[in-house]
């Protein structure tokens, strides 16, 4: 365990959100051994730190992938057939959104903006966006993630 | 400092809620998530209760309205009762079968529209009293985990809790007896775990687990008798008797 992110705070339960937050960050998620921890460090019972942790959708009990696609089915990007790549994603990645697939490279979340409506329909693969895709492209853009992930 | 409940004056201290005031003088305002001893949670709201202040007057929770001088309540009107229905509908939507919800359900005349009812059936109400309770009589093993529609109240991890003593304070204090709570053999079953029973040292009952009295004992720093609720108050009754017999 990676003590040093939990140890630069001070023993104060207000700080439970910002440790949470900054071992999502390192590993995708939360490791239950990292929960304990925390509340063993903040002297909080464990269940109010669950409780924290399984409040907000930024935070996830479940390891993610290495890339979070998000999947935007805002009004623009739904208007203008994002229903449809969420499909052919899911289909090509053999996924149900909220999962990850079993090498651990991409896990599918749908969402409901990301603030990009210009470039409707659009997809976000961890910070970078994918403006006026098409159900063609769906899959050439996860085979090029894919062979970056393998040749890395 | 005094006010006025449905047209008589009381009299109250500051800090008080409304609540404190009503249940200490006998008004009954109808509530699921308030327990005399715990500070008010303002979750079920059906303690809706109509406060004047001067002209102007309001719709509070009672169990977390602290009292001001001067205020007029009033507990019952038609604008509230509409809002209790409204109140206990949704409560019935969600734990149709619920005794307790079932007797709300009969006393204010709810009946659910055809096409809201779903086959969903829950009798937890998430109001949170249980949390509460662990949080000041127990070890506080127990919250309410996930948001929206997934919200429950749960151990970490759904676990058999390494905190919880096995106490009973959350099935004791649940409004709609949604908490299970099983007893057989010597053995207390509650949130996925098994606890040892312990046997009054007079009757002979079961009346705790071996956690809970080893919890109690140390937070007392003492050993007490092995002895139940019932028990107790019979031998305090008996000493105070024995005391008092030659004093008249």
């Amino acid at each position: 365990m990676n003590l040093e992110l939990i140890h630069k705070y001070p023993r104060e339960k207000r700080f439970t959100l910002s440790i949470l937050q900054d071992i999502q960050r390192e590993y995708n998620y939360i490791p239950r051994e990292y929960m304990e921890y925390i509340a063993e460090y903040l002297n909080q019972p464990l269940s109010d730190v669950y409780s924290i942790a399984t409040f907000y959708k930024a935070l996830s009990l479940k390891p993610k992938g290495k890339y979070t696609i998000k999947v935007c089915n805002g009004t623009a990007c739904h208007i203008r057939g994002s229903e449809s790549i969420r499909e052919e994603l899911l289909k090509v990645l053999n996924l149900e959104p909220g999962e990850t697939t079993e090498d651990g490279l991409f896990s599918v979340e749908v969402v409901n903006c990301i603030g990009a409506c210009a470039l409707a329909p659009v997809i976000l693969i961890n910070d970078k966006y994918y403006g006026g895709m098409t159900k063609e492209k769906v899959k050439d853009l996860i085979n090029s993630y894919r062979e970056v992930a393998i040749n890395a | 400092m005094l006010i006025k409940i449905d047209g008589k004056t009381y009299k109250g201290h500051p800090g008080e809620t409304l609540m404190e005031v009503a249940r200490r003088n006998g008004i009954n305002i109808p509530s699921l998530c308030y327990k005399k001893g715990f500070e008010g949670l303002g979750r079920c709201r059906l303690c809706l209760v109509e406060v004047s202040e001067g002209k102007r007057s309001k719709i509070v929770s009672a169990c977390v309205y602290p009292i001001k001088e001067g205020i007029e309540v009033t507990t019952i009107t038609d604008e509230i009762i509409k809002m209790r229905k409204d109140i206990i509908l949704l409560l019935l939507l969600r734990a149709p079968d619920n005794e307790y919800i079932q007797q709300l359900v009969k006393e204010y005349e709810v009946k659910a529209p055809e096409r809201y009812i779903q086959n969903d059936n829950d009798d937890c109400i998430l109001c949170g009293l249980c949390v509460k309770a662990c949080e000041k009589l127990g070890t506080k093993a127990i919250s309410l985990v996930n948001r929206g529609i997934t919200k429950k109240v749960s151990t970490p991890y759904d676990d058999p809790s390494k905190d919880c003593i096995g106490c009973g304070a959350c099935a004791e204090t649940c409004p709609t007896n949604a908490i299970k709570l099983e007893e057989s053999n010597g053995i207390r079953t509650i949130w996925n775990r098994d606890f040892d029973l312990v046997k009054c040292s007079i009757c002979g009952k079961y009346y705790t687990t071996l956690d809970a009295l080893k919890f109690i004992e140390d937070k007392l720093a003492s050993n007490e008798e092995h002895i139940c609720d019932t028990c107790k108050k019979k031998s305090t009754a008996s000493k105070f008797k024995e005391s008092f017999q030659h004093i008249y």
